[in-house]
């Protein structure tokens, strides 16, 4: 197994550099520049002349990407124009943002998808179970931003039980615990919020997969046997039905840096999904090369791990 | 002076594509939240908006002001008047600004700020004398030198803003100093601790309104001087602990979200009222319900589109002002030669050489409706390329373009655009079939719809009007097509933020690369030549060039002026007194609250 997960990160790395040409090119192929839009009457066309020589922006596109991929193989993301900072810090920030409401959402996501899918499938055809369905279709239907809307009005401004923007309260000192409760606080809402439209796709999969599982031979084996209907459940089926969800684990793991642009518009909560959308806009290239690659690797890598996961939980797969 | 401040610099952005980023993203949501409130849609017959108001009561003790900036992202952070380019971070540095000049309501530099202007236009020289007793907000003393470091930082050779432009190097000295051949800008002299004198290559009038190349900001030296200009813009001097000239001091920064302020105890008007400000970004999506729940006292960049979501609350009072602002219709006459840097106009070229087909295309828009069903009439049909905010330039009896489509049809008829082969659209004054390429920015769902309509206004007198690609172009490829004159462009939609100083070079001259239209001729040329000229620094003289620039414009056509706009401020009820008057704005430091808390909508 150990061969193949070297043999797996090993084959990344041509991936990564089709990707790294790939991306390069697109972004540099759109219209304009950091600089279009930014015109007023004030702007003198010498100057921005002036400083696209100054950012290299009129080099040929090889002799571009060589001086990128060069900084960038030394740990050196280059400067965000819009942002004028250092893209790797800029990202760093961001993705801290991001990593954390997408950790709360997550497990949010499971505490209240896991149960609800259990009870769904083992109480089939119960008025409970039709409930949890009628919710997981209601909250697959909704757009995202509407409930995010929904329950800013409501529990935001209406109700008053959670703030209503930003990720900290500006009078929170750096680290201290009222900091720490302060984000947490502010990452509350949106990552309720997040969490309830992403528990359709987990209910949904424990459900079935419990059903079908109650028709399978193991199962009626088990009862013939005597074996208690709680133990069948908690020893074999649930077992087994999870499977399809470790699946997934690997791909939600790095998925946790992705961000929601919706959300993160909505409740004002600087992410990464803003930054990427953002800096498409404003022609920032080296944010959005930056992005599109720790994305691309983040994608190889959560396919990775959700096969190694997947290999673990079931032990009929075996990678070799 | 918050003049200087939110004028010159945050309002002279066009259309950002911030602003388009968050219309695309945020259509659906304005329109379910607009829905979800129940609001219904309420037309405003005139724009009356106050400027000013005062809420009768008595004042608390201190306080603080809740501000809530609209911006769907992060700010950027760079709190630094000559390193900043974001019109935001502007707009939150006005609470602790470091401008040393105030304006008035002509934007004109007064002798009210902290520094005063004489201008001896003779010897192309000016000299600034700062008042007596300034400190900044951590104590020390204003000196001459805070006001020469600016010049140094915008002119260091490590310098990569857009600020180090033709206009800056009419300074004397400071092109050596960028090419490192001199260690002082030669041009800009320490006569004592009082008294700066810095001379120009020429001088125009625009020098009364901070033009020319002059800075009407003080940096302070104490803290920025050992910090190199090339490290400067990552520094905490800049992102986190600014120290300023203002009335409020910087004090906690959550970057890209909220700034906190405290009162500057040494600010030199007098300490404020206030115990501070809090501004903060608040999302597009959420601000009107924030402003009917009294989370803000005042919201600045608040879209007036939206004004049907607050104005049934009782909450607040509305203000409003006039923008530097004006949407034009732009007509390709010509093109831009790289060569020789400058406008080639040829008429022959384009199908919309003929000046009464261009006059009959302004007849027939109805702007009118637009400004009335879309704009809630926050915006109004312009008459002239200045926006009548310049009181002292703007020609209010200058007709413009009316909505007229008989006169249109009548014009069209006279000129020999007539329909021959009977298909309902005019053929040109030769018989050759007439299609008129129009382009327009896509990403606001507002613009498709006046678009559609425009197609619709031109076609209605018998023209052939497409839109260039078919479809709206992205705003990075609009401008991309715009300044390289695409032969698929003959007409196109823009705007243009003037900034405070409306004189029409740089947009409408013989060497002008923003001259998008490419319309030159030497009258023309010869009037813009005028409007700056040494005879203008007499202001009617001045204002009498303007008024024969505009109405040139208006008989040539090569843009076609659509629109003046309106910008909103709701301010809560418990602000004591509140302007946004460009020529009286309110005193921050003079800002009282009548409640502690702020009042909320019922």
């Amino acid at each position: 197994m150990w061969k193949t997960i070297v043999r797996r990160l090993l084959l990344m790395i041509p991936q990564l550099i089709a990707l790294s040409i790939l991306v390069f090119v697109m972004a540099k192929m759109m219209p304009g520049d950091p600089f279009t839009g930014m015109i007023t009457p004030d702007t003198d066309p010498a100057r921005i002349e002036e400083l696209k020589e100054e950012l290299g922006l009129n080099d040929p596109l090889p002799v571009q990407y060589v001086r990128w991929v060069k900084n960038a193989l030394q740990g050196d993301f280059g400067k965000s124009y819009t942002f004028q900072r250092d893209v790797a810090s800029l990202i760093g920030e961001r993705a801290m943002n991001t990593f954390w409401l997408s950790f709360v959402s997550v497990i949010l996501l499971y505490l209240i998808a896991i149960p609800l899918g259990i009870l769904a499938g083992r109480y089939q055809q119960s008025r409970l179970d039709k409930f949890i369905v009628f919710y997981s279709f209601i909250t697959y239907a909704i757009p995202t931003f509407v409930l995010s809307l929904l329950f800013l009005y409501i529990f935001g401004y209406k109700l008053q039980w959670f703030p209503t923007g930003g990720s900290v309260d500006v009078e929170a000192e750096p680290w201290t615990l009222r900091y720490i409760w302060s984000r947490f606080y502010h990452i509350l809402l949106p990552a309720i919020t997040y969490a309830i439209l992403g528990t359709t796709g987990v209910i949904q999969y424990l459900r079935s997969e419990i059903i079908d599982a109650k028709t399978m031979d193991y199962v009626r084996t088990a009862r013939s046997k005597g074996v208690p209907m709680r133990k069948i459940y908690t020893k074999h089926i649930f077992r087994n039905s999870f499977i399809p969800i470790a699946a997934f684990l690997g791909f939600t793991i790095t998925g946790l840096l992705g961000g929601s642009i919706f959300i993160e518009t909505i409740f004002g909560y600087p992410g990464m999904g803003q930054l990427f959308v953002y800096s498409i806009a404003a022609r920032d290239y080296s944010v959005i090369c930056a992005l599109v690659m720790l994305y691309g690797f983040l994608t190889l890598l959560g396919s990775l791990l959700s096969d190694i996961i997947l290999s673990i939980v079931d032990p009929r797969i075996r990678i070799e | 002076m918050e003049v200087v401040d939110a004028i010159k610099d945050t309002e002279n952005q066009v259309a950002t594509r911030e602003d388009i980023m968050k219309r695309i993203i945020l259509l659906g949501i304005a329109l379910f939240m607009f829905i979800g409130i129940g609001s219904s849609a309420v037309y405003s017959q005139n724009v009356t908006l106050p400027a000013s108001v005062t809420n009768e009561g008595k004042p608390i003790k201190g306080g603080i002001l809740k501000v809530g900036i609209v911006k769907d992202e992060p700010f950027q952070g760079v709190f630094l008047a000559e390193l900043y380019e974001n019109r935001y971070d502007a707009a939150i540095m006005s609470y602790a600004s470091n401008a040393i000049f105030e304006m008035d309501g002509n934007f004109q530099i007064t002798d009210e700020g902290i520094a005063s202007l004489d201008v001896n236009q003779k010897e192309n020289k000016v000299t600034i004398t700062i008042r007596e007793g300034v400190r900044w907000s951590d104590g020390e003393p204003l000196k001459i030198e805070d006001l020469i470091l600016p010049y140094e930082i915008i002119a260091h050779p490590d310098y990569t803003g857009v600020r180090y432009d033709t206009e800056f190097k009419n300074i004397i000295g400071v092109e050596e100093y960028h090419e490192g051949k001199a260690d002082k800008i030669s041009g800009i002299r320490k006569i004592d601790g009082r008294t700066l004198e810095i001379r120009f290559k020429k001088l125009s009038p625009a020098i009364f309104s901070g033009g020319d190349g002059l800075w009407t900001y003080a940096a302070p030296s104490h803290q920025l001087k050992g910090i190199p200009v090339k490290n400067l813009i990552e520094s905490d001097a800049v992102r986190k602990n600014p120290v300023t000239l203002g009335p409020f001091k910087f004090h906690k920064i959550v970057p890209g979200e909220s700034v906190q302020f405290v009162k500057n105890p040494y600010y030199w008007k007098g300490e404020p009222k206030l115990d501070g400000v809090y501004v903060e970004v608040v999302p597009s999506s959420s601000v009107s319900v924030a402003i009917g729940s009294g989370k803000y006292d005042i919201v600045t960049g608040f879209a007036a589109t939206k004004w049907p979501e607050i104005q049934k609350y009782d909450n607040i009072d509305i203000l409003g002002r006039p923008e530097l602002y004006y949407s034009y219709l732009g007509f390709k006459l010509g093109k831009w030669d790289p060569e020789k840097r400058e406008v080639v106009t040829d008429l022959n070229a384009t199908p919309v050489g003929n000046q009464a087909l261009r006059q009959a295309m302004g007849y027939a828009l109805d702007v009118e409706a637009v400004c009335e069903v879309l704009f809630f009439n926050f915006r109004q049909r312009a008459n002239s390329l200045i926006p009548p905010a310049f009181k002292g330039y703007h020609d209010a009896s200058l007709k413009g373009y009316t909505y007229n489509p008989e006169k249109a049809k009548r014009i069209l008829d006279r000129a020999g655009y007539i329909d021959i082969d009977g298909d309902g659209f005019r053929e040109d004054p030769e018989g050759n079939k007439l299609e008129i390429k129009f382009a327009t920015m896509a990403g606001d769902p507002i613009q498709d719809e006046i678009a559609a309509y425009y197609l619709q206004n031109w076609r209605d007198v018998g023209l052939n009007v497409t839109l260039t690609t078919g479809r709206p172009i992205e705003v990075n490829a609009f401008y991309d097509k715009v300044e390289a004159d695409d032969p698929e462009i003959h007409v196109f939609m823009a705007a243009w933020g003037t900034g405070t100083n409306p004189s029409p070079s740089g947009l409408y001259g013989k060497s002008d690369a923003f001259n998008f239209s490419r319309y030159t001729s030497e009258f023309l040329e010869e009037t813009i030549r005028k409007i700056d000229s040494p005879e203008a620094f007499d202001p009617s003289y001045r204002a009498e060039q303007f008024r024969i620039w505009q109405q040139y414009m208006a008989e040539k056509a090569p843009v076609i002026p659509l629109q003046f706009s309106y910008e909103i401020v709701p301010v809560n009820k418990r602000v004591k007194y509140y302007s946004i008057d460009y020529g009286n704005p309110v005193e921050l430091h003079e800002i009282e609250l009548l409640a502690k808390e702020s009042i909320k909508s019922k």
